[in-house]
Formats: C-alpha cells, structure tokens, sequence
C-alpha cells in the first residue's frame, strides 16, 4: 500500500486512534509510523480528536504497589508519590523518630511539589533529653517551604506541656543570638517567615517558656527539641 | 464554558512542564505527574481491559514507557493527556489482543443467566456497575466541540464509535455486539468518523474566527 497518499493515512490513522484497527494492521500500522511523518501526523491528529472522550471516564485509583513497581523499573526508590504531603507520611517519622535519637537529621524530602521552587526542607527535632517540668519526651517535625517563606511544625507524638507554660520554636545560628519563630501550642504552628530569619542558622530549637512565651525575646526555659538542618 | 477552556489550558501547561521535567530525569515531577493522571489512564485501561491485576501491569508499562519517552513529548505538536491516553489505550488494545481468541461479550442474556458463570461473571458485575459507552458519550458531550459532533452521527453510528473507542472492540465485536453485518458496521465506524473530522474542522475554523 502506498502510505504516503493523505486519504489512505488518514483512514489507517482514524482506525488507529479509534481501537477498531487490529491485530497484524494495527503492528504493522506501529511499525511504519517512526518512518512516515504523514501517518504520523494523521495520528497524532486523529488522536487530539478522539481523546477528549475520554474526559467522560470516572477516574479510577490504582493500587499504590502500581507506583511503587513502577518506582523500582525507573530506577529511583526516592521519589514518592506526591499526594502523600509531608503530613500524611507521619506512620514514617514515627519510625524515623524512634532512631533519631541519634542528634537530629535534617532531610530535604524530594516532595514532587508541582512547581519550579525548590523542595520543602524538613527538618526532625529530637528530644534533648528530660527536661524538668516537660511532659513525656516527643518529637516534631518542622518543614521549611521550599521558597524559605513558611514554616510549618507538626508533632509526631502528642505533646502537652502544663498550662503555664509554653513551647517556643527558635532558628539557631551559627554565631549569635537564636531568634524566636513564635509559639508552637500542642507542638504544631504555621510560621510566616521573615527575610533572613533563617541566615546562618543551622538548628532549630524548642525550649519550654512561660506562657505567652519568652519574656525577654531571649530563650529563657530548657531546650526541649533540637534539629539540625541546612538552607 | 470560558472557565472550563482555561482550567484545561492551565492544566495542560502543568501537565507539559511535568512532562517536560520528567524527560531531563527529575524523579519527583514524573511522581506528580503520575498523581495527577494515574487514576485516569487507569480508568482509560481498565474500561478496555477489565481484568484489574492485568490493568494494573499495564498501567505500570504505561508509565515506564512515559518515563522514558518522555522527552520526545512535543508540546507545541500534542497536548500532554492526549499523548498519555494516547499511550494507555494503545497499550491496553495491545493486551487484548493476547486475549482475542476468546472474546468476552457483554450480552444481556448472558447477564440474567447465571448459572454458566466462569469467569464471565466478573467481566457482567463489572460491566453492570459502570456506565455503558453510550453513558459515556454522553457525558463526554457536555465538554466540547467533539460532544456536538458526536449528536451528528447517527445513533447505530454513535454506539458503534462508543463500542469501539470505549471498550476496545474490534470491528467484528461491535457487529456482533449490534447484531449488524461487519461490512455494515465497518462503513458506520469509518463514515462516523469522517462526519466528526469534518464537524470539528467546522468547529476549529469557527472558534478561530471567533477568538481573533
């Protein structure tokens, strides 16, 4: 047959794209396409057509061993699927958190945010060890927005600290005094971040203050949670 | 309907720039893409291949062929979900025809028999709980140019269509499925066709004029 003649493409093309052409035609349909830029065209074309119905489907979910088979083929075990946001992965810091007591870890989470800006840093703070007038030891997760401008904390474990006191989330830096991110009641808070409040700090701190939070604007109560992290 | 054009164009904008991400190698975008249209091509699979285990491999072959396609994606030439349907169907056509010695029929006697069940029995359950293909069509016909089209069409020349781009029959199942001669349904299928290039040429030449 003579593909290069526009109505026998586009016939063979509509057929293709509508499923009704089979078996050894629809192969061999496949096999000539890379070499014929008109059945190519025509197909591609056929197939902007035809597509939008399929908008009429019910989408159905697929089970999550489909994503994790296919993770494994891409050869990458890292990147996760992105519906499971930072919050919805706490059954995994849990299992993190029982390790890490070791210091703390600071972990730049490949979190497949749509969008051109950097990752979310997330950050692990650990339990500094018991600290008089806290209640049982837990520890928090804190996630840098990837654009440096929010800070969001999470608790993994349910804290409670007494009525008159609260928890107060602190950058560290490197050199100089740590300043205050705000108040964290029950361990979580959505911080707003001022430009440069992150500059040169590598840590970030709760210590347990007096209610309403430091008096001084300097850390007065016991560092309670600590985590390292990275910009 | 402007509303709806624009989620769409902006939809696709995402979906190209994932695309687009995904072929230099970036992992986490390949991850958002396949979260945001796993769940259709899958329900695009498993209306052609009913067997979920089945449907679920080839969604994974979908996706690895995506994967490594994925910069040969123009999108200047196709729009990002036609070229990944496009991938699914032809995938899932392709597992059928594996399959094709024994076709499975949705017939209504089949349906309110019961006792030569088999494996027939999931494809009737299935197939009772999903919308049939003309459903579809319908519903499809709310979104755009092609739903007017589709009403031009006759309605035998419709669910011929329906049957055949829906459920992946071949020209022989839908005849036997309308109970029609396969000569007569092959030249529904193909004149069917014609008549919604046509109409949606119409139709583009139409919108052009009246977006300039």
């Amino acid at each position: 047959m003579d593909y290069s003649r526009p109505e026998l493409a586009d016939r063979l093309a509509a057929e293709y794209a509508a499923g009704t052409l089979r078996g050894p035609a629809r192969r061999r349909f496949e096999s000539l396409l890379p070499a014929h830029p008109l059945l190519r065209e025509a197909t591609r074309a056929w197939e902007e057509r035809l597509m939008p119905l399929t908008a009429a489907i019910a989408p159905v979910q697929p089970s999550g061993d489909v994503w994790r088979r296919i993770s494994e083929r891409i050869g990458g075990g890292e990147a996760k699927a992105a519906s499971a946001g930072p919050w919805n992965r706490l059954a995994f810091w849990r299992g993190l958190a029982a390790f890490a007591s070791v210091a703390a870890i600071g972990l730049a989470v490949l979190l497949a945010n749509p969008s051109a800006v950097p990752p979310p840093i997330v950050v692990v703070l650990a339990p500094t060890g018991t600290a008089p007038g806290a209640t049982p030891p837990a520890s928090l997760v804190a996630s840098i927005s990837g654009d440096g401008a929010t800070l969001v904390t999470r608790p993994i474990v349910p804290v409670a600290v007494q009525p008159d006191r609260s928890l107060e989330l602190w950058a560290v830096p490197k050199e100089g005094a740590p300043r205050s991110l705000g108040l964290l009641p029950g361990g979580s808070g959505t911080v707003a971040l001022r430009a440069k409040v992150l500059a040169g700090a590598d840590t970030l701190a709760v210590t347990l203050e007096p209610a309403g939070g430091s008096p001084t604007g300097k850390p007065t109560g016991p560092i309670v949670y600590a985590g390292k992290f990275s910009l | 309907m402007v509303k709806p054009v624009a989620d769409w164009t902006q939809r696709s904008l995402e979906l190209s720039r994932l695309l687009a991400r995904a072929g230099v190698g970036d992992r986490a975008a390949f991850a958002t893409l396949y979260e945001q249209t796993s769940s259709h091509l899958f329900a695009v699979v498993l209306r052609i291949n009913r067997d979920r285990a089945q449907a679920e491999d080839i969604l994974q072959e979908v996706y690895v062929k995506v994967w490594r396609a994925a910069q040969t994606f123009d999108a200047a030439q196709s729009q990002p979900l036609t070229w990944l349907t496009s991938i699914a169907r032809n995938r899932a056509i392709d597992s059928l025809r594996r399959e094709q010695t024994q076709p499975r029929l949705q017939t209504p006697v089949a349906a309110a028999g019961g006792t030569d069940a088999e494996d027939d029995d999931v494809y009737e359950t299935v197939a009772d709980a999903a919308p049939g293909p003309l459903d579809l069509l319908s519903r499809a016909t709310d979104a755009r140019a092609l739903g007017e089209c589709m009403e031009k069409l006759s309605a035998l020349q419709r669910q011929s269509v329906a049957l055949a781009f829906y459920q992946g029959l071949s020209h022989a199942e839908v005849a036997d499925q309308l109970r029609q001669p396969l000569g007569t349904v092959k030249s529904w299928v193909r004149r069917a066709l014609l008549t919604l290039k046509a109409c949606l040429q119409g139709a583009v030449v139409r919108d052009g004029a009246g977006a300039s």
